[in-house]
């Protein structure tokens, strides 16, 4: 559909476009200049917007402070494992959420959604009380246990609306051909919506990555704690440590913004493919 | 993506999981006991002191290894709460005076009087830290480790640059010294003024010290004639010069400033005047703002009968009721309660210290502690009180009362309307009970 | 302790409740059988077995917590006093009602919601649309604003707050430099500006999601309806709002449906920000409800909890019913 474009119109597409980069970046900015000050010179006046020195003296402290490479490691093997298992458990109720009419679907669909309403702290009593009978209490396992089911619903909804884009045809003829049932879902469907997977993984990744409440409530020894669990503690009521703060931010923010650089195409692509129903 | 690289892919991660859980079981191998500890005041430093003393505890008794857990304090009571509730995963716990009524009413805490009947520390103890250990009823939830009280950190150099004597001793002295050096335009502001969390305890201190002379002294929100603090006219005085202060002398984001805004306006230099506890001492000492030269602290302020009113606060080390290891508990507690253990607790988090022999030590006598030598030294000017704050209804009253300085600071409400509802408050409490 | 263990175990039913929809598969099965021609009993197997684990984790992991959770919403519980835990029927709810806070607090959640959601909206159909558009180093470009995204809202919260600091944040600095300001704001100690800035974090974070949504849905609309309309001698205003807008329609409206849920929902920012401050000027609903769970009142925090639920369930049918849409399709 690409019309031809006045000059004006041009200028305020690039103009918006600019600006709202620059509003975006800026934060992140100021957060990376911050982590690149010294500790003693975060609260100086008058502010300085590109620091004189470039100490990385945040940065070791926050290593030399806190064992900020187990948490980071914690992090990653949550999420990753929370958003496949989620990613793979949600294909398959999508599936059949999407080829089967049944008279409960809506019901089911109805279930998924309310779950986005409840608030998690009307949870977190009796979640807490069932995980320590369960032994799952400060236990990483047990963490992505619930970030699993916390995923689900979400990820459904999502990859139902990508089922319903791929024609029956597809995995009937491939049955006839043969194929079993979750043979035709894997070997032919899979490939087809690999997009959509992929993004409905990143968001699943995403929420675990950024999940609070519940790690603050379920994790206790400081070896297990996820990475927003420990940015939680450097704002502890006594002290804001700003300078360990921000570098540890900034090393947070990263990973995700390269993962998000190399995923983007997808996650647009995927929800392309989904976006009618989706 | 074929089937089996799908699968595999799952069964890595499932491995993984399992892998991250397998470790997570406590050893107890070889008669070995590990106390599962929990604190809740937590600060970076205050740990680290914390895990040498048990360190030097696990070398004394070869027999306990105990496994410190450290939530971040503003969740910390609740994450406790939920572990006694729970039943599991602690032994020995920070117990503080406003949370000892609530966990041992709920049957949460064990009475530690038996195993500590035969403790030769007790005699070590100031008779304060005694009055805290053993409640009315004899029982004991918790042995304190210190006490917190007020101090008012200055700026020595712009004091002096002003043209004072000295540092405010009243008050209205705060008001007048702080009014003065106050400079918004050079970001030099006069009063680290709390508004935000517990910005009602320091209303309340200044509230007991302009009713000093008939206040109750066992229960200091009340008055000798049996009326709250907040019913008395003096009252009504206290808060005028208070808020005065906040209006004339404090930076206008003080509103929500709490303690972490407070010390870093004090340690950054931009406010001159600061009402703190004396583990601000290191934090201070820390600044590269400012140098130990431009400091110092000066007693607690008084009202216009020259008394200050000085509320106790504390915490300490108690037992969960459900806790299987109470014996090997009661060692710990016992080991961080006597001798080296607990000065070095006290010194290193600067708190006014439990044992008798402490306060002979040239450690509280010298430089900001000084301030506090003279507040032992002259009890009927800096009287020593005990606020009601093992109440059941404390954190309740914390949230109110703090959302209603809040409101009279931005002009929602009125100081007459602010002590009528405390005033109501309290009365229908004690009414209740 | 035992008290608790009693009301959980106490009440099997609970734990029951949650798990119907799964049944439900199972007993609708046969009908599905006689009303369609190839069903088999493999294929119903195949549809519980696909269907169960998702339906047993939602199930044991969110309705089980979630509904042994609300229960408290009727009793006395209160952590600072648990010896008398009784059914207390509505009162936690009356308690509620009666406290102006809870309105004050009711009218900031709107605020938020809505003030949030508008220009998160506005934004990100702006940047979808630009976006549309081929340009060197698009790739990068959405990359780069995407990000937000994927930053944890607590972090958000810490992040802006530092910046809307009153003596060392950049944004004062940047105002006072410009000319635009000569005095520091005191962003997060005055209750309007303290909303204002909340809603500023807030909308910064949630362009990004809208953007991507949009964009996406942008991309399904087919040339040939754009080519038909440009045919047609339609002008860019007349193309966007008669037929792109309605053709992804159903997209955006659902879009805003599950923001709004998730916004209402949304306590990170505030929390990491303001804490609700000053003077409860910046609670929302469920800010609110970590502060009365801060002072151990569970059953007025489950009452909220409820309250919240029932909010947010009558908005959906409202919204569902208002944009015409069949509750089948609620994907």
């Amino acid at each position: 559909m690409i019309t031809r474009e006045t000059p004006l119109a041009r200028t305020v597409r690039i103009a918006f476009l600019a600006l709202w980069l620059v509003i975006t970046l800026f934060p992140l900015y100021w957060i990376a200049v911050t982590s690149f000050k010294s500790p003693g010179s975060v609260f100086s006046y008058p502010l300085t917007y590109w620091p004189k020195v470039f100490s990385l003296e945040n940065y070791a402290g926050l290593f030399a402070k806190s064992q900020f490479g187990v948490y980071v490691a914690n992090s990653l093997v949550v999420s990753i494992t929370a958003a496949l298992v989620a990613t793979l458990i949600s294909l398959m109720s999508a599936y059949v959420l999407a080829r089967f009419e049944f008279r409960s679907k809506g019901a089911l669909l109805m279930g998924f959604l309310v779950t986005q309403m409840i608030p998690s702290f009307i949870a977190l009593g009796p979640l807490y009380l069932m995980f320590t009978s369960l032994g799952l209490v400060d236990n990483r396992f047990g963490l992505t246990l619930i970030y699993i089911a916390v995923c689900i619903p979400f990820c459904t909804v999502m990859l139902r609306g990508f089922f319903a884009n791929v024609p029956d045809a597809l995995e009937e003829a491939a049955m006839i051909d043969g194929c079993s049932r979750v043979g035709a879902l894997f070997r032919v469907l899979v490939p087809v919506m690999k997009p959509g997977i992929v993004a409905a993984f990143i968001f699943n990744f995403v929420n675990c990555w950024n999940e609070l409440f519940l790690s603050v409530t379920l994790i206790n020894s400081d070896g297990k704690k996820t990475i927003p669990t420990a940015l939680n503690d450097f704002i502890s009521s006594y002290n804001i440590d700003w300078g360990s703060m921000s570098a540890a931010a900034v090393l947070t923010i990263v990973p995700t913004m390269v993962l998000f650089a190399f995923a983007s195409r997808y996650i647009v692509q995927g929800l392309t493919a989904g976006a009618v129903k989706g | 993506m074929k089937k089996r690289q799908v699968l595999s892919l799952v069964g890595i991660g499932l491995a993984a999981a399992l892998a991250l859980s397998g470790c997570s079981a406590p050893a107890e191998s070889g008669g070995k006991v590990t106390l599962q500890m929990v604190e809740s005041l937590t600060n970076p430093v205050r740990t680290k002191v914390l895990k040498g003393l048990l360190a030097d505890f696990e070398k004394a008794n070869p027999n306990i290894a105990v496994d410190l857990i450290s939530p971040p304090t503003d969740q910390a009571d609740q994450k406790i709460q939920q572990m006694l509730q729970s039943g599991s995963g602690v032994d020995v716990l920070e117990v503080r005076d406003i949370t000892v009524g609530p966990f041992s009413t709920n049957g949460w805490l064990s009475d530690m009087s038996g195993q500590l009947k035969g403790w030769k520390g007790w005699g070590d103890l100031t008779d304060n830290a005694v009055k805290y250990a053993k409640n009315a009823k004899g029982k004991t939830y918790y042995v304190p480790y210190g006490f917190y009280g007020l101090s008012l950190f200055y700026r020595t150099d712009l004091v002096k640059a002003a043209g004072f004597d000295g540092p405010p001793a009243s008050w209205s002295d705060l008001l007048h010294q702080a009014t003065a050096l106050q400079n918004p335009a050079k970001n030099q502001f006069g009063y680290a003024f709390r508004g935000g969390t517990n910005a009602n305890s320091n209303v309340v201190v200044a509230i007991e010290a302009y009713v000093a002379k008939k206040l109750d002294h066992d229960n200091a929100f009340k008055l000798t004639n049996g009326k709250t603090i907040f019913s008395a006219p003096e009252a009504a005085d206290a808060l005028k010069t208070y808020f005065t202060l906040f209006s004339k002398a404090s930076p206008p984001s003080s509103v929500a400033w709490g303690y972490p805004e407070m010390v870093q306006g004090f340690s950054s230099g931009s406010t001159a005047f600061l009402l703190q506890d004396p583990e601000v001492i290191a934090t201070v000492g820390e600044s590269d703002a400012i140098t130990p030269a431009q400091w110092s602290t000066a007693p607690l302020l008084a009202g216009p009968s020259g008394i200050a009113v000085q509320p106790m606060a504390t915490a300490g080390w108690g037992t969960a009721a459900k806790s299987t290891h109470k014996a090997e508990a009661a060692k710990l507690i016992e080991f961080l309660s006597e001798g080296k253990a607990s000065t070095t607790f006290s010194q290193k988090n600067s708190l006014v210290p439990i044992l008798k022999s402490a306060a002979d030590s040239p450690f509280y006598k010298t430089g900001a502690w000084a301030s506090y030598l003279t507040m032992t030294e002259h009890p009927d000017k800096y009287v020593s009180v005990v606020q009601p704050r093992d109440s059941a209804w404390w954190t309740e009253w914390i949230q109110k009362s703090d959302s209603e300085v809040q409101k009279v600071l931005i002009g929602q409400m009125t100081q007459k309307e602010l002590l009528a509802s405390w005033d109501a408050y309290w009365t229908d409490k004690w009414k209740q009970k | 302790m035992t008290k608790l263990d009693n009301v959980t175990k106490g009440h099997p039913s609970t734990a029951t409740g949650a798990p119907g929809p799964a049944v439900a598969v199972g007993s609708a099965e046969p009908r599905s059988i006689r009303r369609r021609r190839a069903f088999t009993v493999r294929r119903g197997a195949t549809m519980v077995a696909f269907m169960a684990p998702a339906v047993l984790f939602v199930a044991v992991f969110i309705y089980y917590p979630m509904v042994s959770g609300s229960q408290m919403a009727f009793r006395n519980w209160n952590l600072n006093n648990l010896t008398d835990t009784a059914f207390v029927g509505f009162k936690n709810f009356q308690t509620i009602f009666a406290d102006a806070t809870f309105y004050t607090v009711l009218g900031n959640t709107v605020v938020w919601v809505v003030a949030s959601i508008v220009p998160q909206f506005v934004i990100g159909f702006a940047i979808a649309l630009f976006l549309r558009r081929t340009f060197p180093f698009r790739g990068l470009y959405q990359a780069l604003i995407f990000f937000p995204w994927a930053i944890s809202g607590f972090l958000i919260g810490i992040l802006f707050r530092w910046m809307f600091n009153s003596e060392f944040g950049v944004i004062n600095d940047l105002l006072s430099k410009a000319g635009i300001i000569h005095s520091p704001i005191p962003w997060l100690a005055d209750p309007k500006t303290a909303m204002v800035a909340v809603i500023i974090a807030n909308v910064w974070y949630g362009v990004t999601f809208f953007a991507i949504i949009i964009l996406a849905a942008l991309q399904s609309v087919p040339d040939e309806m754009l080519e038909a309309a440009a045919l047609d001698g339609a002008g860019k205003a007349r193309t966007l709002f008669q037929v792109i807008v309605p053709y992804i329609r159903i997209t955006l409206s659902l879009t805003v449906l599950l923001r709004v849920i998730w916004i209402f929902n949304f306590p990170d920012i505030i929390y990491g920000m303001t804490g609700g401050g000053p003077a409860n000027q910046t609670h929302i609903v469920t800010t609110w409800m970590i502060a009365t769970t801060q002072r151990g009142d569970y059953g007025q925090a489950s009452a909220l909890g409820l309250i919240v639920v029932g909010l947010l369930v009558l908005f959906s049918i409202f919204f569902l019913t208002a944009s015409r849409e069949k509750k089948g399709d609620l994907s």
